[in-house]
């Protein structure tokens, strides 16, 4: 399947969003990665939004592309600290609305979550569907909710390292080098913490937190520490573990 | 450093004992394996003696290192044999009684030379060490199953051992080949916790009708590089043995939310389906 020239916009700044604007080169996706909306052309079909989380921006963002938009264009957005129907209630035509929820990099991913809101059309789903299936990526329905499933269980996993590196448990490394080799996990918990980056891993479990109540997602002291302090990981060269700038992953 | 001519031991020949046993004999060191009867000691033996056979026909080990490894493990049904060893690794059967009886008896026989480790996943070092008069050398070695292909070992550092101990029991790892990662005491030390969600969110999504168990198999597979999904690893491990664990680690917690054990799957342990064992589980499973 191949999508028209000009077809999809990317909105954002993030490693996830230059990610995105390079695989979509590589299919032969004219796509434009645009870390404001100020170029952005008002008959996009698709739009992908990819900010995490912060309610403000991400709530200005949506009520700025869903204004600026043709009425047909469809919306697809990162859906990792809010389920895809709050989302879309940002927008007066929450219909458009597609929820993604994925991490950095896309590389690692084959299979990429969707969630449609209690209000979305098929048809932006179908389209949402099809940009990421001409990336080579197949896609998968899910209920909505915050972080979906992969990016859920694994911010869950991270939290609980976390927590355990926090309270004196083990030493970083040796947490990380024991569920690799204890239960086979393709990283240590805290050094792919630190790849996805932290503020992610935040977002979803605030946004698990405020959907459900539920005091299990309640995040680490540690990680809205590190989040705070502006540790992010990889990106910033520090998070759980420091980074030299030759360490850093491209 | 670790010497190999130092002895260890081996309290209990089942799954967990036996395999420990035959690593450290692997490795080259003489190992005395004890059971309560000659009988337990027989079936592990004769375990280790099939695993053995399987990695020379397969052309891993020759005849003679075969041989060689079996002539490292002496066997016995007196506690009293451990005396002088460097290291016993006690793995009985889960019981707090049972290991406390088996740690005062063997801290009366051992010097204060031998190391004195417990394999346990679920109970405190502390505890276990209490009934010694020398707690500052017991220490927990968790193995993971089967303990021949799984490279990990937890160092468990109860309130009272000593760096020493510690420092010991990690080159001992080291040299039968193990990698170790310390830890302190504290409930499912590292692994047991830190995996915890990847069973329990994966059931609290299916308990929501987030997506279904071949799905959420599917997505952590090829979106998150798991090598198993959560389904068929619970099946794998037994529904049963995965529930107690959760269960054990909620407890100890002291019924902190985020360890709580999903319903879902009590309803499957109690309805006897535990996964590839019983042939249902999470998937069905063709008869053997």
């Amino acid at each position: 399947m191949s999508m028209p020239k000009n077809s999809v916009a990317i909105i954002g700044d993030n490693r996830l969003a230059h990610d995105l604007a390079g695989l979509c080169r590589d299919k032969g996706i004219e796509a434009a990665l645009l870390p404001q909306l100020s170029n952005l052309a008002p008959a996009t079909p698709l739009v992908v939004e990819t900010c995490a989380g912060g309610q403000d921006r991400k709530q200005s963002l949506l009520q700025m592309l869903d204004d600026f938009l043709s009425h047909d264009s469809v919306i697809l957005t990162s859906c990792l600290g809010y389920g895809t129907t709050h989302l879309a209630s940002w927008a007066s035509r929450p219909e458009r609305v597609v929820g993604f929820a994925t991490f950095y990099p896309l590389k690692d991913r084959k299979l990429i979550e969707l969630a449609a809101g209690l209000r979305g059309a098929e048809s932006a789903m179908s389209a949402a569907e099809q940009f990421f299936q001409s990336l080579g990526k197949e896609t998968v329905r899910v209920k909505d909710s915050a972080g979906l499933t992969f990016p859920r269980i694994v911010s869950l996993i991270v939290n609980e390292a976390a927590r355990s590196l926090e309270e004196g448990v083990a030493a970083a490394e040796e947490i990380d080098v024991a569920l690799r080799l204890g239960v086979n996990y393709p990283q240590g918990p805290l050094r792919w913490g630190d790849q996805i980056g932290l503020d992610e891993i935040l977002a979803v479990l605030e946004g698990l937190s405020r959907e459900t109540g539920d005091d299990r997602y309640r995040p680490a002291p540690l990680l809205k520490k590190l989040v705070a302090a502006g540790f992010l990981g990889e990106t910033t060269g520090r998070g759980f573990y420091t980074y030299q700038e030759s360490q850093e992953r491209p | 450093m670790a010497n190999k001519t130092e002895k260890l031991g081996v309290i209990g020949a089942g799954t967990m004992g036996a395999g420990i046993a035959q690593v450290a004999a692997q490795a080259g060191f003489e190992t005395l394996l004890y059971d309560i009867k000659q009988e337990f000691i027989d079936t592990g033996l004769g375990r280790i003696g099939s695993f053995l056979k399987g990695s020379r026909e397969r052309g891993k080990i020759s005849a003679e290192e075969e041989k060689q490894i079996l002539d490292r493990l002496p066997s016995t049904t007196r506690l009293e044999d451990f005396a002088g060893t460097a290291l016993v690794i006690e793995a009985a059967p889960e019981r707090l009684d049972l290991k406390r009886d088996i740690f005062k008896q063997l801290d009366a026989i051992c010097g204060p030379e031998t190391l004195l480790a417990t394999n346990t996943s679920s109970f405190s070092v502390t505890a276990i060490a209490a009934s010694a008069q020398r707690p500052e050398r017991v220490l927990g070695l968790h193995f993971f199953n089967p303990p021949p292909l799984m490279a990990l070992v937890e160092v468990i550092q109860g309130d009272r051992t000593t760096d020493a101990t510690m420092e010991r029991a990690t080159a001992l790892m080291r040299a039968i080949g193990k990698t170790p990662a310390r830890a302190k005491d504290t409930p499912g030390f590292i692994v047991n916790r830190i995996a915890r969600p990847f069973y329990n969110e994966s059931l609290r999504i299916l308990g929501d009708g987030g997506a279904a168990v071949e799905t959420i198999d599917r997505i952590m597979k090829e979106a998150g590089n798991f090598r198993m999904g959560p389904f068929e690893l619970m099946d794998l491990i037994g529904n049963d043995i995965n529930f107690a664990a959760t269960e054990s680690l909620y407890h100890s917690f002291f019924e902190d939310s985020r360890l709580r054990p999903s319903p879902i799957q009590q309803r499957m342990v109690m309805g006897g389906n535990l996964g590839r064992k019983t042939g249902r589980g999470f998937y069905v499973y063709a008869k053997k």
